[in-house]
């Protein structure tokens, strides 16, 4: 047990800020995201036996994370029948990330902010994303290159005057 | 080199400032008291089909367990614990003390909200609940919480409020926003709008883990 918890400890702290970086990414809310991903964790650590020999546990965190959204997103639609509820502006990011690129993310398909997230914070391949989120390569590659395009057309471009030194 | 990696190491670096600062032991707290709930739930629904079986075998001509064709009945083994009872453990309503209502969430279970606010309604407070989501109207009320309740947390974390449903003005409910590790509470106005969101920068009102209600 001592062991188990050692190990799961390490895949934590490991771990940790990408999932969340992936579900904030996703959902456009830290707070959120942070709810949903300590939840997540909770999970993997009840089913540590199983997650552990998952061919890639994080995934599986984000996976487990973003499913609870959808969860709670059905449960309030179904408890709250009332007209523009949900007309409050979710939470912003008050942690330095790019307000234009959140709302350049705010703008795409949720597809492809997930295939995004992956991509980006877990360093996923296709294949890999793939079979996270249960769709073909193809789409994966569809969805990761409509995203990019249009977050270059929304975002200013990269700093490219970055000096690098070398002695 | 992949032509997409311009794009991508911006989203990453934009994104490096997030950190994630709940400590890996609030997991295997979690877990454990989840652990402990579940079999909680089990030993008394177990209990109570027990108690059930053996009421009914003292009733002339009542349903004894040989008589039900069940097998797992015959073999004195109870039946799994039903989703419902399960639900219950998420939440109790009582009365009392006085004309108030005792309301207690156990953190870290699945709440139905239909049932929380079906169970509210019973005791004559009106409660719109719902799950990783706080509404507030506009215009808010401007009822004061003092009056209307009192907030605690027990040792294993569970919240406890004794809502003074007399005391929540005509036209106004109770908003309860359940959260995995807290609770968000506010008051609305029937027929007003409703916004309804995650973050606690609107007013209302926070159950910290000490169990004191914090304007936040």
């Amino acid at each position: 047990m001592r062991h188990e918890q050692e190990e799961f400890a390490d895949f934590y702290r490991a771990s940790r800020d990408s999932c969340l970086r992936a579900v904030t990414a996703v959902v456009g809310d830290r707070e959120l995201a942070e709810e949903q991903v300590a939840e997540a964790f909770t999970r993997a650590w009840t089913s540590w036996g199983k997650v552990r020999r998952h061919a890639a546990p994080r995934a599986w965190v984000v996976r487990t994370a973003l499913n609870l959204g959808v969860t709670w997103w059905r449960r309030r639609h179904r408890e709250v029948p009332l007209a523009e509820h949900d007309a409050a502006a979710p939470a912003g990011l008050d942690d330095g990330v790019d307000p234009a690129l959140i709302a350049a993310l705010r703008r795409l398909p949720a597809r492809q902010r997930e295939v995004l997230a992956l991509r980006v914070f877990l360093d996923l391949d296709t294949e890999s994303t793939a079979k996270v989120l249960g769709i073909a390569q193809g789409t994966v590659t569809a969805h990761l290159s409509r995203a990019v395009t249009a977050l270059r057309r929304e975002l200013p471009p990269a700093n490219t005057n970055a000096t690098e030194v070398t002695r | 080199m992949n032509e997409h990696d311009d794009v991508m190491c911006q989203v990453r670096e934009s994104f490096s400032v997030l950190r994630m600062d709940v400590p890996v032991e609030h997991f295997f707290a979690s877990s454990r008291a989840r652990r402990h709930r579940r079999l909680s739930a089990l030993t008394a629904a177990a209990a109570a089909t027990a108690g059930a079986a053996a009421a009914l075998a003292l009733i002339p001509g009542g349903a004894a367990p040989a008589r039900t064709g069940n097998p797992q009945a015959r073999a004195g083994n109870p039946p799994p614990a039903s989703p419902r009872a399960a639900e219950l453990t998420a939440f109790s309503v009582t009365s009392g003390p006085g004309n108030s209502t005792t309301l207690t969430l156990r953190k870290g279970t699945r709440l139905d909200p239909g049932a929380l606010r079906q169970a509210l309604a019973r005791h004559g407070i009106p409660a719109l609940v719902t799950v990783g989501t706080l509404c507030r109207s506009t215009p808010g009320s401007s009822a004061s919480f003092d009056q209307i309740l009192h907030a605690s947390t027990l040792a294993d974390g569970s919240d406890v409020l004794v809502i003074s449903g007399q005391a929540i003005p005509a036209g106004t409910r109770l908003s309860i926003g359940y959260f995995p590790n807290h609770v968000q509470l506010a008051l609305i106005k029937d027929g007003a709008r409703l916004a309804c969101g995650s973050t606690s920068r609107q007013p209302a009102v926070r159950i910290t883990p000490a169990g004191t209600p914090i304007r936040g």
